[in-house]
């Protein structure tokens, strides 16, 4: 068996290929630890047809704005494991374009967000990073 | 009044709009950065330059033989509305196309150490596992 093509060691796998992610770690109710924030207060995880989906509710000067679901694509840890860690997916609205980074640590989501312009208002492309926190009912 | 478009309280954030916002602080990004980790498996040193007016990154990964030199990318400057650890900081967006694989990647300071996120997805049928690492760097002086 030929060895994979890599680019750093942690691409080389030794061990039998996985091939379906378990995406359960990132499925839930995700609540921003910031009750502050201007940006992405609460974010729904869900599974539909065996693909994750996001659905986001952003902050705005009239209460949240849902921004529908879209589809995430899954990772793991490792090139080897079996488990999902995080996942990236990007909403596109025309005059912008958000594209989510999310990585789950220490029980939280770190949500990486890059929100780059696409119209002529002369904004400046931006990076937010904040932490979400799972909702639960074990207490 | 110029009525913008916005999808959530901070894309209306006042400092967007000033001129070279996402830049302004590029520069603290600049140079050649070493992985804390000499053990590494992932990137070995990472070195971010001015690149005509937009800027480029070079990634070296640790390899079975030597360091394999990654192919260059052109980052994507992003302005950072939030102050960590008393200073604000640029974050940089770059991609980086193997043919067999990508690493999308974001790159930043948190308190003087650059850190690299790195999403691997497998693009050859492998079976290997879409991954993701952080890793953490330090300036060469």
């Amino acid at each position: 068996m030929s060895k994979p093509e890599f680019a750093q060691l942690s691409d080389l796998v030794e061990s039998n290929p996985v091939r379906e992610l378990d995406p359960r770690a990132l499925i839930g109710n995700w609540i921003n630890s910031n009750p502050d924030t201007t940006s992405i207060a609460r974010i729904n995880v869900f599974e539909e047809k065996g693909q994750l989906q996001l659905q986001v509710f952003a902050v705005g000067p009239d209460g949240l704005i849902d921004w529908g679901p879209t589809t995430a694509d899954v990772f793991a840890p490792n090139a080897t494991a079996t488990a999902a860690a995080g996942f990236t997916c990007t909403y596109d609205f025309g005059f912008a374009e958000a594209r989510f980074q999310g990585m789950i640590m220490k029980g939280l989501l770190v949500l990486a967000q890059f929100h780059l312009f696409k119209d002529d208002s002369g904004r400046a492309s931006y990076f937010l990073r904040e932490y979400y926190a799972m909702t639960h009912e074990h207490f | 009044m110029i009525q913008l478009d916005f999808k959530q309280q901070s894309h209306l954030h006042a400092d967007l709009r000033e001129a070279g916002a996402a830049d302004a602080n590029a520069n603290k990004l600049l140079g050649r950065w070493i992985n804390t980790n000499w053990e590494t498996r992932g990137i070995a040193e990472c070195t971010v330059a001015r690149d005509g007016d937009g800027i480029s990154v070079n990634v070296v990964g640790a390899g079975e033989d030597g360091p394999i030199k990654w192919p260059t990318a052109r980052a994507t400057v992003l302005a950072n509305l939030e102050e960590e650890a008393g200073q604000r900081t640029s974050a940089l967006l770059a991609t980086f196309d193997f043919g067999f694989m990508r690493a999308d990647t974001h790159m930043r300071i948190n308190k003087g150490v650059f850190v690299i996120v790195l999403f691997v997805t497998f693009l050859d049928h492998s079976g290997r596992a879409n991954y993701l690492n952080r890793e953490f760097f330090y300036r060469h002086a």
